[in-house]
């Protein structure tokens, strides 16, 4: 049976980075790390969406080869499609995930983590010395891997987390479903992300328009089946691209889930880490999780490297990296999900009524904190919401 | 394991589904499983509770008796 120091399962943001900043911190440990699809980064299940300071943390999108766009203005468009155009420099950047994600894990690669694409985790159980034993397979091979820190990077799926017994089930109504099309020969800004609300549009959740080219973006949206009226996170999308872009073609077409939920409550266990959407870091409010993730993974692989050279990958010891977490952002999360919930009881007429009102305030002074304030003078409505939101 | 029999289980229709892996986590008894090529619903782990069903965003899950 094959020994490792640390295997991480999954390779896409968090597991790329952890396994990265695992062999950095203590280069002398053998890193693993396992994909299951056959490409790292392929098929893209992401809008591709990312901010620019929280991007820089890790890379540098100048002229690099996986960005597709730089993003300067957010557009937000209300249920009856009135907009209002958000002035904000440096907003972000629309990545190409196949190159990005493949530019992480050949990164973890060149700093000497093995990769194994086309290989899954099944399963795995504690032996008799309390370490893990995975078992893997790929193609008609299986083999079982021994490792001292498991890393659970394995995304919406979250079972690792589950094999380990920590529980990482979602509630159906923190569940985003969506779905979303690469749409060709269509008129937007090419500037700017496009965000639309309404629970005829997409109900929980909101439809957006994210520009990888001028004329080619990616359009989708993400909704929450217990609020639908019958149909389906596809039949959404269909009807709403029906109206706004009756001509556009559409050249490819993805699915996927975005867990709209707070961390769990323990993302560590004996010799096991979870991070990244497989411990629900992602941003409830937005839906981003692609720079969360790799700041857990961050974390993670540095917890698993110190921890394993001092000895010790008891949950004690493990413990740090929740902690961690948990005071970088999993904390703001907690807060973030109480707007969330406080946003579902808003209707329609509420945000239409708030775009218009916010459209008065002259465009380059629209920033997001303006919008809010502004909001709460003239919607005395939201100010449950802001108490809600700084208690 | 479950105790009760239940009257329908899930089935997944595997021309539809897009193998995105997003009812795994909604699944109580981790009855659902996604391997290399397919995603499997195990017969013998489902419940019958539907909480997978309306999630699916292309609606490759549905219901049918527990033959
Ligand atoms: C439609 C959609 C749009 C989104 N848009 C945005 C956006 O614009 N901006 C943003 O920041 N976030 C967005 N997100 C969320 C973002 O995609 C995720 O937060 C991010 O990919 C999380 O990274 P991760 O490394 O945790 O998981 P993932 O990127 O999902 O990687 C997990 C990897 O683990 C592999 N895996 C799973 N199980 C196993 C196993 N047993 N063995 C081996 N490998 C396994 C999977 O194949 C996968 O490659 C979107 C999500 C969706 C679905
Ligand atoms: S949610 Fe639907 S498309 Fe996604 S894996 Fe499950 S059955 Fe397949
Ligand atoms: S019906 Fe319930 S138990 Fe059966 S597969 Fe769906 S979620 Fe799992």
């Amino acid at each position: 049976m094959p020994d490792v120091d640390v295997l991480v399962v999954g390779a896409g943001p968090a597991g790329a980075v952890a396994a990265l900043e695992a062999k950095r911190s203590a280069p002398q440990l053998d890193v693993l790390l396992l994909e299951r699809d056959r490409a790292v980064g392929a098929p893209v299940r992401c809008a591709e969406g990312v901010g620019n300071a929280g991007l820089r943390e890790f890379a540098d999108p100048d002229g690099a080869p996986w960005v597709a766009r730089k993003i300067t203005r957010v557009i937000f468009v209300a249920p009856d499609d009135t907009e209002v155009k958000v002035a904000e420099r440096d907003v972000g950047w629309i990545l190409d995930r196949t190159r990005f994600d493949a530019y992480l894990a050949a990164d973890a690669g060149a700093a000497g983590v093995e990769l194994l694409v086309g290989t899954e985790a099944s399963g795995m159980r504690h032996d008799a010395d309390g370490r893990w034993e995975v078992a893997v397979r790929s193609g008609g091979s299986a083999d079982t891997y021994r490792a001292k820190v498991v890393i659970a990077a394995d995304g919406v799926e979250a079972m690792v987390g589950r094999w380990a017994g920590l529980d990482s089930r979602v509630p159906a109504r923190d569940m985003e479903s969506c779905v979303q099309y690469v749409v060709q020969g269509i008129d937007f800004d090419p500037d700017a992300i496009y965000l639309q609300f309404g629970d005829q549009i997409a109900p929980g959740g909101y439809a957006w328009v994210f520009p990888k080219a001028p004329g080619i973006a990616n359009v989708g949206l993400g909704m929450v089946a217990l609020k639908s009226d019958g149909r389906n996170a596809r039949q959404y999308l269909d009807d709403w691209i029906a109206r706004r872009y009756p001509r556009g073609a559409r050249t490819g077409y993805t699915v996927g889930g975005v867990i709209a939920h707070t961390t769990i409550k323990k993302t560590y266990t004996n010799g096991v880490l979870v991070a990244g959407d497989a411990a629900h870091m992602i941003n409830p409010l937005s839906g981003g999780g692609i720079v969360n993730a790799m700041k857990a993974g961050r974390l993670a692989g540095r917890t698993a490297a110190a921890a394993i050279r001092e000895g010790d990958t008891s949950a004690r010891r493990l413990a740090a990296y929740h902690q961690a977490w948990m005071d970088l952002l999993g904390e703001d999360h907690l807060k973030y999900y109480r707007i969330k919930q406080a946003l579902e009881e808003l209707d329609d007429d509420f945000f239409n009524g708030l775009a218009r009102t916010v459209n008065k305030i002259p465009r380059e002074k629209r920033s997001l904190g303006r919008i809010f304030a502004h909001a709460l003078v003239k919607h005395p409505q939201l100010i449950p919401v802001a108490a809600r939101y700084f208690v | 394991m479950r105790h009760v029999r239940p009257a329908e289980i899930a089935i997944v229709d595997l021309n539809v589904c897009d193998r995105c892996g997003l009812c795994l986590p909604l699944c109580p008894p981790a009855a659902i499983h996604l391997a290399l090529t397919e995603l499997e619903v195990d017969r013998d782990t489902c419940t019958g509770c539907r909480k997978c069903i309306a999630p699916c965003p292309v609606g490759a899950l549905s219901m049918v008796p527990n033959a």
